[in-house]
């Protein structure tokens, strides 16, 4: 028989303070991309990856081991039950060296919790490049003595020390009796002291890490200043999704167009020229121009979590969000919903108010998330003059793009107060206060963010793009035959269209925009797609002007194109959404509810602004 | 005089933790670092009595009325 060696495969878990750098500590030892942004609440549930022959595990920040908020419990019951696994090698606590008495706290938990079970432990000592800018030292020998378990100085950002503790750790992992803590709190004394202790002897003056964000504060949380520069942030975020993006997607579309011609010249005239015309070029490329938005949206997003402002916008919105039954913490998920609603709905984890995170989550998918984008696209350029002013800083259809993302803002917020109206009466003692700790301003890390921007364009066509092109197939094929001139009318597409034109009629749309929304229900993005390719049957002719000018050419109305955005606005057509919905409310009747709900006031509003139109 | 009473720029010291509050936020206040004695230190005051921002030993956080009000404050300077 053999021996089982202990030293294969063991778990490492990682833990500590939130905000303290532990996902991109993570992110360096696994070379995995979990999401890294400058407040605390970020990671919301356990990541494991591969480091080496082990396996490192990325916990939710905690302050300590009683928890408030779900995240919290969420990583805090998982340590425990890490402790009493045979599997758990090693524990590895950061500890933020800007923040160390506060990293302390629960770092000295979770040592005296790990030498209870004669567990391994080191702590790793992370943003040491911060402190050294204010030339402060660490006397790491003296404090690996008075914690009694060894720490390493190390930066996740610039790589110092990463490397040792590569090899630090993989020591470790081998030979984990070795590295139980040999030390943990008297009887007699408290976490607070010693950590207050050991802080005042090691760490940096707070008052030195906090003065630059001091000096920032008393401009961006000013109470003229910080209203202003709150919503000047939100309104060029919103409009340079628009604005930025505008280069960027004529290239992608002259390029489709290009291809489109020099494709169909070469095979010559016949039903596969027109199949790829009108489905590929026509369905598939009308939705790849919308990528260059996502980037810049996703860019933009990414700025703003990295920069520190977030917890600050939180703290700003607190009290009128308050009004409505809402956190200051509910404008993270908020905005990060901007970009798509599940990982938002995540994020309200850090809700600590569980009725108020209940709320958040209800009212997430009304947040214009980037599916939405190519629908909005598309009909602005329909609808609204492409006018600028003020020399190109401010465009008309940059504004409307705002209004409509404010519309969907403000419906939530209406939602919220009827939500609240409707569960007032459940128990107010679970009622959580505010409380939100306010990181260092920083500058956000290139590569990580890049590397976002890019995958976000590449998850956004993955989603989509197969959807999209199997749903420009068929209705290509439904919508090209029998008929022999392969016209749309004649088609088979059409008389199936007719039976649903009646749903769609008081909306001012005829048969083919209802195929379309339709069909947006497997995506929103899909609505693009599917125009795209009824509009390619259509337009005969070679011509490949962009999706715009054909849906104009064809005369849309203004009010129909309005009610058409609204509906957009607020119908949840996402089945991914509803199951994150059903999964972190735990109740399916919510989820469908939801879905069910918004479709009808998608359709009334729509209805309603139609006929105003 | 409690946290919410502390006019900006001013420090105090902390005294005491009202037990109004819930045990779980007692607590997590507690880690937090607002026990007795450390020094507190008022940053700024929001328009519309919204929260509070404070330095507490080498955190920076914002709390609201709800919680300040319940957190006394001894010895202004
Ligand atoms: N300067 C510097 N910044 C760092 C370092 N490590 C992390 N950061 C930054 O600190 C912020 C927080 O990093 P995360 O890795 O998201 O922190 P976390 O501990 O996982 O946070 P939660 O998941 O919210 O608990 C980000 O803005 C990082 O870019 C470091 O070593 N040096
Ligand atoms: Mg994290």
């Amino acid at each position: 028989m053999f021996e089982q060696s202990s030293s294969v495969m063991k778990n490492i878990i990682l833990v500590g303070k939130p905000n303290s750098g532990k996902s991109l500590l993570f992110n360096q030892l696994t070379g995995m991309r979990q999401k890294v942004a400058n407040f605390p609440g970020v990671t919301v549930e356990l990541k494991s990856g591969k480091f080496g022959e082990h396996t490192l595990i990325d916990f939710p920040g905690a302050y300590s081991l009683s928890t408030l908020s779900r995240d919290e419990e969420i990583a805090v019951e998982k340590i425990h039950e890490a402790m009493h696994d045979d599997n758990t090698g090693v524990i590895v606590c950061n500890l933020d060296a800007t923040r160390l008495e506060r990293s302390l706290v629960f770092g000295l938990q979770v040592r005296d919790l790990a030498k209870q079970h004669d567990k391994a432990l080191v702590f790793a000592l992370n943003m040491i490049d911060e402190v050294g800018r204010f030339s402060h030292q660490v006397d790491c020998d003296k404090l690996s003595e008075d914690l009694g378990a060894a720490v390493f100085p190390l930066s996740a950002k610039t790589l110092v020390g990463i490397h040792e503790f590569k090899l630090a750790l993989n020591e470790v992992a081998s030979q984990p009796e070795k590295y139980i803590p040999r030390q943990r709190v008297p009887d007699d004394d408290s976490v607070f002291n010693v950590s207050r202790r050991i802080a005042k002897q090691y760490g940096i003056h707070a008052d030195i890490v906090l003065k630059q964000q001091n000096t920032i504060d008393s401009f961006l949380l000013n109470s003229v200043l910080g209203g202003v520069a709150f919503f000047s942030i939100m309104f060029v975020l919103f409009q340079s999704i628009f604005t930025w993006a505008t280069p960027l997607m004529d290239g992608v579309e002259s390029i489709i167009g290009w291809l489109a011609v020099a494709v169909t010249s070469v095979i010559g005239q016949g039903v596969i020229n027109d199949f790829l015309q009108d489905a590929i070029f026509g369905g598939l490329g009308s939705f790849l121009v919308f990528v260059p938005q996502i980037m810049v949206l996703t860019l933009i997003i990414g700025l703003l979590e990295d920069s520190g402002y977030l917890a600050r916008a939180a703290l700003i919105c607190h009290k009128p969000l308050s009004y409505f039954g809402l956190s200051g913490r509910s404008f993270i998920p908020y905005l990060s919903g901007h970009a798509c609603a599940i990982p938002a709905i995540m994020a309200a984890r850090t809700i600590e108010s569980p009725r108020k995170r209940l709320i958040t989550m209800m009212t997430i998918p009304l947040m214009s998330c980037s599916a939405r984008l190519p629908v909005y696209a598309l009909l602005i350029a329909v609808l609204i003059p492409n006018t600028t002013y003020l020399g190109g800083l401010l465009s008309l259809q940059g504004t409307a793009f705002f209004v409509l993302y404010f519309l969907g803002i403000v419906t939530a917020l209406i939602v919220s107060v009827l939500l609240n109206k409707f569960t007032e009466n459940d128990s107010d003692k679970a009622e959580m206060p505010f409380i939100l700790e306010l990181p260092n301003y920083r500058l956000p890390h290139w590569k990580p963010l890049i590397l976002r921007v890019l995958t976000s364009a590449k998850q956004f066509i993955r989603r989509a793009g197969p959807v999209i092109f199997m749903v420009s197939v068929v209705i290509w094929f439904l919508g090209y035959f029998p008929s022999s001139e392969h016209d749309l009318q004649g088609s088979y597409l059409s008389m199936l269209g007719q039976w649903i034109e009646p749903v769609f009629e008081p909306l001012g749309l005829d048969w083919r925009y209802g195929v379309a929304i339709l069909v947006s229900f497997l995506a929103r993005e899909v609505f693009v797609g599917a125009l795209g390719t009824l509009f390619g049957i259509e337009g005969a002719d070679e011509n490949i002007a962009g999706l715009a000018e054909n849906i104009q050419a064809d005369g849309l109305t203004l009010g129909a194109g309005l009610g058409l955005l609204i509906f957009y606005v607020i119908a949840l057509q996402c089945v991914a959404t509803v199951a994150t919905l059903k999964g972190e409310t735990g109740s399916k009747k919510i989820a469908w509810g939801l879905f069910a709900g918004y479709g009808l006031l998608a359709y009334t509003s729509a209805f309603i602004v139609s006929h105003i139109f | 005089m409690t946290l919410w009473d502390i006019p900006a720029k001013k420090s105090g010291l902390i005294s005491g933790l009202d037990n109004a509050l819930l045990p779980a936020v007692t607590n997590r206040l507690l880690e937090m670092g607002l026990t007795d004695g450390q020094s507190v230190r008022c940053l700024r005051r929001s328009p519309m009595n919204g929260p509070v921002v404070v330095q507490i030993g080498d955190c920076v956080y914002t709390l609201e009325q709800s919680i300040a009000d319940k957190v006394a404050v001894s010895s202004l300077s």
